[in-house]
């Protein structure tokens, strides 16, 4: 998925999180967004997911404005905290990613896509038994479940131990190299191992955009 | 209502249809009432029952006065005015929680409290306390008869076709109204459904268990099966199974030992939850423990 963000200026209130953002990033790029806490960067996800609304002619989607733009589906997001789900009523892995599947994808390709990320053993246990980071995983299953054209995770590594973060890291890789364009928010760049093709820095509010002349070589 | 028992139970439900009629209309019950109320528990709005049944006894209340003090013939029912009533509270607390975006709680005392003070006042201005509303404060199952049965069936019905046709929706919303956003999915739409759904069968449990018990049989049976059901379907099997236990043993033992029906569903129904969490504490607890001996340092 194109991604295309010119002169986005947003905030609550009165106070200014982001201040004339602009980059872009075709299909199959791997885009980092880097910045401190509290810097704007969940605030600038929040715009292009369509939760933030934002005037027209500021984002656009494989060329659409996201104003107009309908099909969010098209974008998995693996949120930073998993607050707004609801936890302790039982539910399993299955039951999650049954109600989560909006898009015609086999059950083959459901139980492929549950032993690429490594909890294909999982799919029958109930989400309370399992460990941040397993759950983690469960919700990177659930945004591949509608086979997104663009994924999105935020802060995906806060919490995890070190060896799970190279296993994820070497995860969100091969899912790259499978073409999915991915934009992966981290206020960390260097405990991560990924290809990255495009980083933007955020500090303030204000953003710096660079293309990466090899992938991955800032890390 | 308390019946003198002359035969025992089972005799009696061949003998008077008006018992086969309060267990038919407490199997129902007893199905639907844990079905919407594992939704409303996901939701963390346990509360939301409670708040409607109060805002349901004001049309109760309102009901009794039109018809006992004013002489009104259009409605010869009050619970058909409590049913408006529930719906009405259940708006009043969904444009609340909008308004207070932050303390969404908040909605439940405000709409709770207008509930009470409108039923006081209008249970004063009827005539004070007599015993209709004696019966549907603490439900009166056995004296419903076939009153309200086509109703009771028409919400069940109701109910059943928005799971049936709308399952996914409404599991994720529950679960997940922020990821629901996401899918595209309207969720206003779907909540106000739902809450309209919601306030039909509290409405509806008020002949069953009275206003003071019903969010006892929306949320205990629920509670209980939380707490060893091992997946989403699994835990709303094990709640209405509790339920319906609750039903048939209370309708059973308020027969024979002639006491209060609602009192005693609710009271089975606590008792299930303390054995559920004893059997928990002391049994699974246990085995887990044999199973996983190696985890202990």
């Amino acid at each position: 998925m194109r991604v295309t963000i010119n002169n986005l200026t947003f905030g609550y209130d009165y106070r200014t999180v982001l201040k004339d953002v602009s980059f872009k990033i075709n299909t199959g790029d791997f885009l980092a967004i880097v910045g401190n806490n509290g810097s704007g960067k969940s605030t600038l996800v929040k715009c292009i997911l369509g939760i933030n609304k934002i005037p027209a002619k500021r984002i656009f989607l494989d060329d659409v404005d996201i104003t107009e733009y309908k099909n969010f589906r098209n974008i998995g997001y693996v949120p930073q905290k998993f607050d707004d789900f609801n936890y302790e009523f039982p539910i399993t892995v299955n039951e999650i990613l049954q109600v989560s599947r909006y898009t015609k994808v086999s059950e083959d390709s459901k139980l492929e896509i549950l032993d690429k990320i490594g909890i294909l053993h999982l799919q029958h246990e109930n989400i309370n038994n399992l460990s941040g980071g397993q759950l983690q995983r469960v919700f990177i299953v659930r945004a591949l479940m509608n086979k997104p054209k663009l994924l999105i995770l935020d802060e995906p590594t806060v919490g995890v131990d070190r060896e799970n973060v190279i296993s994820f890291y070497k995860t969100i890789n091969e899912l790259h190299s499978e073409g999915i364009t991915i934009i992966l928010i981290t206020h960390n760049i260097k405990e991560s191992n990924a290809n990255f093709t495009h980083i933007l820095s955020i500090v303030n509010g204000e953003s710096m955009f660079k293309e990466l002349e090899e992938a991955g070589e800032m890390v | 209502m308390i019946l003198a028992a002359n035969e025992s139970f089972i005799f009696a439900l061949f003998q008077y249809s008006f018992l086969r009629y309060a267990l038919i209309t407490g199997l129902i019950m007893g199905f639907i009432t844990p079905l919407i109320g594992s939704f409303v528990v996901i939701r963390r709005l346990s509360f939301i029952a409670d708040t409607l049944s109060h805002f349901s006894l004001a049309g109760l209340s309102i009901g009794l006065y039109l018809i006992n003090i004013i002489g009104f013939t259009l409605i010869t029912d009050p619970l058909y005015l409590a049913m408006i009533f529930s719906i009405i509270g259940a708006m009043f607390i969904e444009i609340l929680r909008g308004y207070y975006q932050n303390y969404k709680e908040i909605s439940m005392p405000i709409v709770m409290s207008l509930g009470t003070a409108l039923s006081a006042l209008f249970i004063s201005l009827a005539g004070g306390f007599n015993s209709s509303i004696y019966n549907y404060l603490f439900g009166s199952i056995l004296t419903v008869g076939n009153r309200y049965l086509w109703v009771i069936i028409i919400t069940a019905t109701l109910l059943l076709f928005l799971l049936v046709f709308y399952y996914k929706e409404m599991v994720i919303i529950s679960f997940d109204e922020a990821y629901a956003k996401l899918l595209g999915i309207n969720i206003g739409r779907f909540q106000f459904v739902s809450t309209f759904v919601l306030a039909l069968v509290v409405s509806l449990s008020i002949a069953t268990v009275g206003v003071l018990l019903v969010a006892s049989l929306m949320i205990i049976p629920v509670a209980a099966a939380m707490k060893v059901g091992k997946s989403f379907k699994n835990t709303i099997g094990i709640a209405i199974l509790f339920s319906e236990i609750s039903i048939i043993g209370g309708l059973w033992l308020s027969y024979e030992l002639r006491i209060a029906s609602g009192a005693t569903i609710v009271l089975i129904n606590i008792f299930i939850l303390l054995l559920v969490g004893l059997f928990k504490r002391f049994f699974l607890n246990k085995r887990l423990k044999k199973q996983q001996p190696e985890l202990e340092i």
